[in-house]
């Protein structure tokens, strides 16, 4: 569904210089600097799959994305969404994408979210049938009649997502491009959010890339992950297998009389070497590296030194796992979109 | 499939266009009054040169004739100011383009098709007042039907170049920020080489000649020819309204191989 290979995209920025003096100078001659932003990056994302376009800021998130919606034009290599080269067919590839970047509205700023939806009916050519059924799912889930006839600019950040997000999918398309979709959204839209693009995937079978920064939206939209660093492909698959090769685990618990937390803590990382714990009030938490360990022998000795009471065995987070691959690519403290 | 299907895509924007406009009743009167401000400052002297010139009329215009042309060339840039030029600097500059290309119309034709009710209230609310009013105040000349006919032509392709005109100075801001600048520079030289002050006919030889090379004559001059009947029978019709073709076309091609530029270009405001 959409194809990259090699895909290039450079940009010349003026080199600007400090001081008076400096900007005087750059009045006169101006120097310009080669940024590459995406960097011969090369992946396949199959229909039908919910992927997440992950990476730091300056990994050339949104650069990519651009290109894939037919907004810039690579440099050099090529991409296709649907079998179009997007920039080449940007009307054509428009038809069957839906768009949302969160920064930047796609709806008619002087308009009314229903005369916006109007205009959007007309130049897609929405069958009547897909048009009320779509309207009656946002009803429903994102409750964008509450917007009324307020026009756009005057709407509050989450209402304009709303409006956003559900200007995306009127028409049913394709391939979904969702950029930072749910901010400025409260914890029951950002859930209906979320509902409403699992749905959408599993009847219709629309393709999504997302990115964001909202790990919550990533794991619960998501099923495979995408991560991008400094321009390049770092990892392309499942996002549990992602999380399996996190480095670290940890076993959380509470327990009931026995010894002092810190003579547990003291005991615990001297009999399982490589672990780290720390205290928080009752509560005790034991970091320990896969490689050495696992869940089950760390809960295993804890069964027979303490009498617990509570005890978590929390799925490594996103997050971290994601800071280790970065770090792990030793791409850390260059400057972001690294000069060539 | 239905052949108009395409351009029906775009009457959203007409009516949108209207829409929005209608909200600000008071422009319409704002326009109005400027035009009849410069139509009297213009007619008015114009008038006392002519009565002051000892070898009869300039240029074969006479009193009627000259009224009518200067109040009708301000009526015309009433049809001219299409705000299109605002618009597009404005989504340059604010980067609200780049939503536009994600949808699947043609940036330019959307522009054109939402200037259309822009010229059309201008022309019901002011137009059309001010050539009440100055009717009723100084002699006009009564033009012939066919040439009346021939002028209403004529004005459609002179709005046309107008649009492309501002169309290229609305996309100035792909390269520029200072595009009150080019707007400014775009009004000075329209509103002289259109022949809008000065009918192209009184201008000095040389003078005229550059004005004929260029295309703004074709927005006023042109029209103004035909509505006065200053033309040598059907070639010279055909000579007036060929070259008005002739600019639409060219000015069209220009327009859009800009637009193709500037949009490979919109990286550098990608943002």
């Amino acid at each position: 569904m959409i194809v990259v290979e090699n895909l290039v995209k450079e940009f010349r920025v003026p080199e600007r210089e400090e001081g008076l003096s400096g900007s005087l100078r750059t009045l006169l001659t101006r120097r310009y600097r080669t940024v590459r932003a995406v960097d011969g990056v090369s992946f396949d994302i199959p229909a039908g799959s919910r992927t997440a376009y992950l990476g730091a800021n300056g990994a050339g998130k949104s650069t990519t994305v651009k290109m894939l919606t037919g907004v810039m034009t690579p440099t050099s290599g090529h991409c296709l969404v649907n079998g179009l080269e997007p920039y080449r067919n940007r009307r054509r590839t428009a038809r069957r994408i839906g768009v949302v970047f969160g920064q930047r509205s796609q709806l008619w700023w002087d308009l009314s979210v229903p005369d916006s939806f109007r205009i959007l009916r007309r130049i897609h050519d929405i069958p009547d049938a897909v048009y009320q059924r779509n309207l009656r799912l946002f009803r429903e889930l994102l409750d964008i009649d509450a917007l009324a006839t307020t026009a756009v600019r005057q709407l509050s950040l989450g209402q304009r997502m709303r409006a956003e997000i559900a200007a995306s999918l009127l028409h049913d398309p394709e391939v979904l491009f969702w950029d930072e979709p749910t901010i400025g959204l409260d914890m029951v839209l950002q859930e209906a959010v979320r509902e409403l693009v699992n749905r959408v995937n599993r009847e219709l079978g629309t393709t999504v890339l997302l990115t964001s920064h909202d790990l919550a939206d990533i794991t619960s939209i998501c099923d495979t992950a995408l991560v991008v660093d400094h321009g390049r492909v770092i990892y392309q698959g499942r996002i549990d297998q992602l999380l399996s090769t996190a480095g670290q685990r940890c076993v959380i618990f509470e327990y009931r009389g026995g010894p002092s937390p810190e003579a547990v803590a003291a005991e615990v990382e001297h009999a399982l070497p490589g672990t780290r714990v720390r205290l928080d009030g009752q509560r005790v938490r034991i970091d320990h590296p896969v490689g050495l360990l696992s869940s089950r022998e760390v809960l295993s000795f804890l069964l027979e030194r303490v009498d617990l009471t509570e005890c978590y065995v929390p799925e490594p987070d996103l997050g971290t796992v994601l800071k280790e691959l970065y770090t792990r690519n030793g791409h850390r403290g260059r400057a972001p979109g690294g000069a060539a | 499939m239905n052949p108009l299907r395409p351009a029906f895509r775009y009457t959203p924007f007409v009516t949108g266009s209207l829409q929005s406009l209608l909200r600000y009743r008071s422009m319409f009167a704002i326009s109005a009054v400027t035009a009849a401000a410069s139509a009297a400052m213009m007619i008015f002297l114009w008038r006392a040169v002519h009565s002051s010139s000892p070898d009869g009329p300039p240029g074969g215009f006479d009193t009627a004739e000259l009224t009518t042309y200067l109040l009708v060339a301000q009526i015309l840039g009433l049809l001219h100011a299409n705000r299109v030029d605002d618009e597009v600097s404005a989504e340059v500059y604010r980067g609200h383009v780049a939503a536009m290309l994600l949808k699947p119309v043609s940036y330019p034709a959307v522009r054109a098709f939402a200037c259309l009710p822009v010229i059309g209230t201008n022309a019901l609310f002011a137009g059309l007042p001010v050539l009440l009013l100055f009717a009723l105040l100084v002699p006009l000349n009564v033009p012939r039907p066919v040439d009346a006919l021939l002028f209403a032509v004529s004005a459609v392709l002179s709005a046309a170049v107008a649009y492309l005109v501002n169309l290229l100075v609305g996309m100035a801001a792909f390269v520029t920020t200072n595009t009150w600048g080019i707007r400014l520079m775009k009004q000075t030289v329209v509103a002289f080489f259109s022949g809008q002050m000065v009918p192209v006919g009184l201008m000095p030889d040389a003078l005229a000649a550059v004005t004929r090379l260029l295309p703004f004559h074709t927005m006023v001059d042109s029209p103004l020819t035909l509505l006065l009947g200053r033309y040598d029978g059907v070639p010279g019709i055909l000579g007036v309204l060929g070259l008005q073709l002739l600019w639409t076309a060219v000015m069209c091609a220009v327009a859009a191989l800009v637009w193709r530029f500037a949009v490979r270009r919109l990286e550098v405001l990608g943002g």
